[in-house]
């Protein structure tokens, strides 16, 4: 019996393509099928959903057991994944991506720019707030001369819904 | 050949015209400015500046993104040898010696190296485009749907198999790639599929979004805090970058055949760039006199992998422009600003777009003259790029993005696909799996559902036609002739490893 520890990544890599695979299939039958001659728009998707899932298995047979499984060789410098999640990180770029689609439709440009900057600089371990803050300060300017300016970008500096 | 020698004279009419040279100096030099700061490849350069080219007309569009693609190939050497950084996945390589060398106080020299194989290597490859490629589209102007799907299917194959990484998992993520291609309205019935119910989806899902989220975002989300570079205090300047005579020496015959393995692979579609480089640098070793002077800075090291590099990318337009297949993700983002451009790539363009062809010939060798100039200066400028922290990068680099896919349809709803895409791109490099091929899946994805259906349609369903048709016939034979390569490669590994493979499953059990 396979215990939950010997679970690799390769074996979370097929147990996700599986899932995968899955939910293509379940959607894609829901379109039309067609023959081979005449394919209706579910055909395609149906086949690669079932390629999918195959692909999956596949890779979850056979994946070497973890402890020795062979290292791709990473890019020296490169994010190795080593060490535990990184969650300040990861929810502040994410956040950034956020504050920028939400405040672009709730406030304008300079706002989005200024939040999407700020708050994804916080993201980094060795950033401050006022340091985030002059970065994100002057990426407003510099989005002010060459975006709106320079460009005319269609979103309005500041505007509400 | 006196007729290519005609066009190409034409093409540099069309090259030189101010505002298409503009644009192609404005992409070399930001291509190579975006492509020294540590952890911006290719990729990401090109799919920051896309939304550019929508607003600028289709030659000067194509100009830029060359330049941009070729200029941050230049400028990723830099990092990769000063600083032991490969920003895009093929310099890795470069890094093994060009690292070592800059230790040893060489790092001038190995740029200096490096800036010619690669003009050379440049060179070549162009003057290979120009004979090679009216040739091919005598043959091209032969394919039907089938012989489409067939290449197709090889490139996509060689594309998924012939990356760094698992095979399998290379599969799975162009099959993941052509999943994405197929959300959006379905042109033949009219269907709506995997929008979700959300309208912002039936035009599919956009190119910008997916790429800048999958090397963007994905790769903040996978770097932050995690980093680890070191500012570089390799001091460079003009005069350190001559090679002394034994150097140039040394590394004239790594670069001719550097140059030759990437003429020769990128007339293959689907190999990638980082296979052609790992390719060029075992060469090298293998046929050296001493291989243990190899990753102990080594010129030959650098020499070859650099001019193999920059062949391939010359030669990889080829198949691109005459075939409309993309050689690996970068070709793809290319092969896809072309289709928003309304030009679709194949045996047509040659003759319906010889502006856009020639001019690109005649732009790249303008390019690649204007690097070299450029270079040598600049070197000092790009030494200080490479000390930006990554703390005042990415935060900056990630609101481009924004702005960049926002400026592309106007659509806020865009730009919260890149979100969803950074995270999917997290979740699978966390993983180990390789994503540049989702984006060769993606661009070829409806082309090819598209020639599937057509083929089908046209022998009446039957499967066979791929197998009678010869040309297609002799694509599907490369398709099982690769699978069967990868399968006895795994039954070898398989023989080889048995006795470690006991000990853990013991552990398993």
């Amino acid at each position: 019996m396979l215990r939950l520890k010997s679970l690799g990544k390769d074996h979370c890599g097929a147990l996700l393509l599986l899932a995968l695979g899955a939910g293509v299939l379940a959607l894609g039958l829901g379109y039309r099928m067609g023959s081979l001659n005449r394919m209706g728009a579910g055909f395609i998707p149906v086949v690669l959903g079932a390629l999918m899932m195959l692909v999956g298995v596949a890779i979850g047979v056979t994946a070497a057991p973890p402890g020795q499984r062979e290292m791709v060789n990473p890019l020296p410098g490169h994010g190795t994944h080593a060490g535990g999640p990184e969650w300040r990180g990861w929810l502040c770029i994410l956040g950034g991506v956020v504050a920028f689609v939400v405040l672009g439709q709730y406030g304008g440009l300079l706002p989005a720019t200024f939040a999407s900057v700020f708050v994804s600089a916080l993201g980094d371990r060795n950033g401050s707030v006022k340091s985030s803050a002059v970065l994100a300060a002057a990426l407003v300017v510099f989005c002010l001369i060459v975006f709106h300016y320079g460009l005319s970008l269609q979103l309005p500096l500041f505007q509400w819904g | 050949m006196h007729q290519s020698l005609m066009d190409l004279w034409y093409g540099f009419g069309v090259a030189l015209q101010p505002s298409n040279f503009m644009w192609s100096v404005f992409g070399v030099l930001i291509g190579n400015l975006i492509g020294v700061l540590p952890g911006m490849g290719a990729l990401t350069t090109i799919s920051m500046l896309l939304p550019l080219t929508y607003v600028i007309a289709p030659v000067p569009a194509i100009l830029m993104l060359a330049g941009i693609f070729y200029g941050s190939q230049y400028g990723g050497a830099i990092g990769a040898i000063l600083l032991n950084l490969p920003s895009h996945p093929p310099h890795a390589v470069t890094c093994l010696d060009g690292y070592p060398m800059t230790r040893a106080g060489r790092g001038g020299a190995a740029l200096g190296i490096t800036m010619m194989s690669s003009f050379f290597a440049a060179s070549v490859g162009i003057i290979v485009m120009i004979f090679l490629s009216p040739l091919l589209v005598e043959i091209a102007f032969k394919f039907g749907p089938s012989e489409i799907c067939s290449i197709m299917l090889l490139g996509l194959l060689a594309g998924a198999t012939m990356s760094r990484g698992s095979p399998l998992k290379g599969v799975a993520m162009t099959i993941f790639g052509l999943l994405c291609g197929v959300v959006g309205t379905d042109v033949i019935s009219g269907t709506t599929r995997y929008t979700f119910d959300l309208p912002d989806l039936a035009d599919g899902v956009e190119l910008g979004a997916l790429c800048m989220g999958l090397f963007g975002i994905a790769d903040f989300l996978v770097s932050v805090n995690r980093t680890t570079v070191k500012a570089s205090d390799a001091k460079v300047s003009m005069k350190d970058m001559r090679p002394t005579r034994a150097e140039m020496k040394q590394a004239f015959w790594p670069m001719l055949r550097g140059t030759m393995v990437g003429t020769l692979f990128g007339a293959m579609p689907g190999t990638g760039p980082t296979i052609t480089t790992f390719i060029a640098y075992a060469l090298e070793r293998k046929i050296a006199k001493d291989p243990s002077r190899f990753g102990k800075g080594a010129i030959e090291g650098v020499a070859a992998p650099e001019a193999s590099a920059h062949s391939k990318t010359q030669v990889d337009f080829i198949p691109t422009l005459s075939l409309g297949i993309p050689g690996d993700a970068v070709m793809a983002l290319i092969l896809g600003a072309l289709i928003i451009k309304g030009i679709q790539p194949g045996p047509q363009l040659i003759t319906e777009h010889p502006d856009i062809f020639w001019g690109l010939v005649a732009s790249f060798w303008i390019g690649n003259v204007l690097l070299v100039i450029l270079n040598v200066p600049m070197i000092g400028v790009w030494v200080r790029m490479l000390q930006v922290p990554y703390k005042y990068l990415y935060p900056a680099a990630l609101f481009f993005i924004c702005v960049g896919v926002y400026s592309t349809k106007n659509s806020l709803f865009d730009v919260g696909e890149v979100a969803v895409f950074g995270i999917i791109g997290a979740i699978f490099l966390s993983l180990d799996f390789p994503v540049s091929p989702i984006v060769l899946g993606f661009v070829l994805g409806p082309m090819l559902e598209e020639n599937f259906r057509r083929a089908m349609l046209l022998s009446r369903g039957d499967l066979m036609v791929f197998l009678q048709r010869p040309i297609s016939a002799w694509f599907i034979g490369a398709c099982c002739l690769l699978i069967i390569a990868q399968l006895v490669a795994y039954a070898r590994k398989l023989r080889l490893t048995p006795k470690l493979r006991e000990p853990a499953e013991l552990i398993a059990e």
